[in-house]
């Protein structure tokens, strides 16, 4: 009968979408094993009355002006902090740049077990976490030999609690920082200028490579993610070629994703760019070389030339429905 | 200033993993082994840092692995401007777990007092982005991790890290842990009189009992590995007439993948 508490990462006063998956997941667990699924808010309460929809049981919170901005130690304190005091089984927590930040740092200092970007949990008399190593060439899966465990979910991994849900009782926790000051803080965040949609937490994302042959064609990308409310990633061939930000990379050197679709236009499949992009659940190519690997891991296939396929793909889509 | 850079010797990202069924071990025979990619950068900074403070800064590379693991100390750190490096020897720790790591690792640093820990943000083999962080808690120091750009002044740094849609600006106090990622610098390349020259400078290999340190006990176990889910073999839509493989397509994620 294991309790899994799950950290609700939030952005400018709304949790990200990875904190109700992982809720939902847990929930989805613990209706077949026993067991509670409880919400941890840190600082700004918000959240709280939205948990129970998402599948929590109960609610934690802890509040305080320690939390007004982020800072790895604080955030370890206060988790741990929670966990001596419920003795949760296990500890979810989004692999998100904040949670990879901390959660390694929490599992220290509770010398718990540590698994980063799990895509599967599962419990049998143990908990079994599932997760890609090797950059997605090969998966483990992995047990717990320890009275708590602190697990990263990768976002996207894990769909939404469908079952109602109901509102779920709020509790405070007492953090532990009594006079705590970090060695560290985030003093500054500084946001791309325009509102884009962030790769890691995109449904869809459209992906450009060196086939667009030059920097300004890159807008072909931009406005098919557009027409599709997708996100423009990129390979790191046009990174490094300085079409576009490092922020657009996806791969092993860039960012990991995992959308319901992903569509690599002119990108080869090169092994370090599938790493970051395998887990999609839908894969498209389009790519004039029929022989190209991308087409190895991709579900639907075109191969032509995506200066002719783009636009018409553009066109098709705002024609449906 | 005392610099360490901890690295690892891994598998290249090249490396094929072939396993026809799930099973309980992996074999690891065919792999061939190279610095941590990350780590590169890693020890880059540290050298820049030495080379803008002079001879006021040491840099040590720290590692724990088997004989070969030498061999990436030599030719990756040393060669390239670390002055001094650590490997601990321990047979038990081939695969061992990033907890288990960060105790001895945090175990070598704490007999050296270190202003700055440089390590990569990940290792590309069992891609954990852990080891970091758990340093920075064993040791009770700042930390800022997967950072593109740094920043030391008297006592304290000013790190640029990769978040989602930007970068955070962290500030905090040295001694510091801070995870690299591409962006940071550019990694040089080693020469061939660097690497002969590197073999003289001072290497030292321990064991957990030099530390006085028990073994420490593994958290987790990987029970099974298993190939990625597998796919379906890709559905190619004709393309003779790219509007029409187009429309099709579009109707395919619509109405088949139900993803748009
Ligand atoms: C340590 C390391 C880390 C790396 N990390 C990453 C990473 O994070 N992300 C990443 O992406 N890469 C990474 N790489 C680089 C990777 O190995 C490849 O070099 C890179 O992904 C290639 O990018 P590309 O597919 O855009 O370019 P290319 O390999 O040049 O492929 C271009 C493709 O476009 C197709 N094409 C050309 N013209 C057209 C046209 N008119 N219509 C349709 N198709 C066309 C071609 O057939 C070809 O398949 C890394 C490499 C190393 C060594």
């Amino acid at each position: 009968m294991p309790n899994i508490a799950v950290y609700i990462e939030q952005s400018g006063g709304a949790a990200k979408k990875v904190a109700w998956q992982m809720t939902a997941e847990a929930r989805r667990l613990v209706d077949r094993t026993g067991g509670e699924v409880w919400a941890v808010v840190l600082g700004d309460a918000a959240a709280a009355a939205e948990a129970g929809r998402h599948g929590a049981h109960r609610v934690f919170t802890a509040a305080g002006d320690a939390f007004a901005r982020y800072d790895a130690e604080t955030w370890t304190r206060a988790l741990a902090a929670f966990v001596a005091a419920r003795r949760p089984d296990l500890l979810l927590v989004g692999a998100t740049a904040t949670g990879k930040d901390f959660a390694p740092r929490l599992a220290a200092r509770l010398d718990a077990a540590c698994v980063s970007d799990c895509v599967g949990l599962d419990f049998d008399g143990g908990f079994k976490l599932r997760r890609p190593i090797f950059a997605g060439k090969c998966y483990a899966e992995v047990a717990v030999d320890a009275p708590v465990a602190v697990a990263g979910v990768r976002p996207n991994a894990f769909p939404l609690f469908a079952g109602g849900g109901a509102d779920a009782p709020v509790e405070g926790f007492d953090p532990g920082l009594g006079g705590f000051a970090p060695h560290a803080s985030v003093v500054e965040t500084v946001t791309s200028a325009e509102k884009k949609i962030e790769l890691t937490e995109a449904e869809i994302i459209v992906s450009g490579g060196r086939g667009l042959k030059e920097a300004g064609n890159y807008k072909l990308i931009e406005t098919l993610a557009a027409t599709m409310g997708a996100a423009a990633g990129a390979s790191r061939a046009i990174v490094d070629a300085g079409w576009v930000p490092h922020s657009h990379q996806v791969g092993q050197t860039g960012k990991t994703v995992s959308p319901k679709l992903y569509v690599a236009v002119g990108i080869s499949g090169a092994i370090q760019h599938l790493a970051g992009m395998s887990s999609s659940k839908c894969i498209v190519a389009i790519n004039k070389d029929p022989n190209a690997p991308i087409f190895k891991a991709a579900d639907y296939g075109i191969a032509a030339d995506l200066f002719e396929v783009v636009p018409a793909l553009d066109e098709a889509i705002r024609a449906l429905d | 200033m005392k610099i360490a850079v901890c690295v690892k010797q891994v598998p290249d990202s090249e490396t094929r993993i072939t396993l026809a069924a799930p099973g309980p071990e992996l074999d690891r025979s065919g792999f061939t082994r190279v610095l941590n990619p990350y780590d590169a950068f890693a020890v880059e900074e540290a050298v820049r840092i030495k080379e803008r403070l002079g001879a006021d800064c040491e840099i040590t590379a720290v590692t724990i692995g088997p004989d070969r693991a030498v061999e990436t100390l030599k030719k990756d750190c040393l060669a390239v401007g670390c002055d001094r490096a650590i490997r601990v020897n321990e047979p038990a720790l081939e695969n061992a777990e990033p907890l288990q790591t960060a105790k001895v690792l945090a175990a070598v640093l704490r007999r050296g007092g270190y202003d700055l820990i440089l390590t990569g943000k990940q290792a590309i083999d069992d891609d954990s982005a852990q080891v970091g962080p758990m340093l920075a808690e064993l040791l009770d120091c700042s930390q800022a991790t997967v950072v593109t750009k740094l920043e030391l002044g008297q006592g304290v740094f000013t790190a640029t890290c990769e978040i989602e849609g930007g970068a955070a600006i962290v500030r905090g106090s040295l001694p510091a842990v801070i995870t690299c990622q591409k962006g940071l610098n550019e990694p040089r390349l080693p020469s061939l009189p660097n690497i002969m020259k590197a073999g003289m400078k001072p290497q030292e290999t321990l064991t957990c009992a030099d530390l006085g340190l028990e073994i420490p006990a593994a958290r987790t176990r990987i029970t099974t590995y298993s190939p990625p889910p597998p796919r379906a073999a890709c559905r190619m839509v004709a393309a003779d007439d790219p509007a029409a493989a187009a429309r099709e397509l579009a109707r395919l994620l619509r109405d088949e993948a139900k993803v748009i």
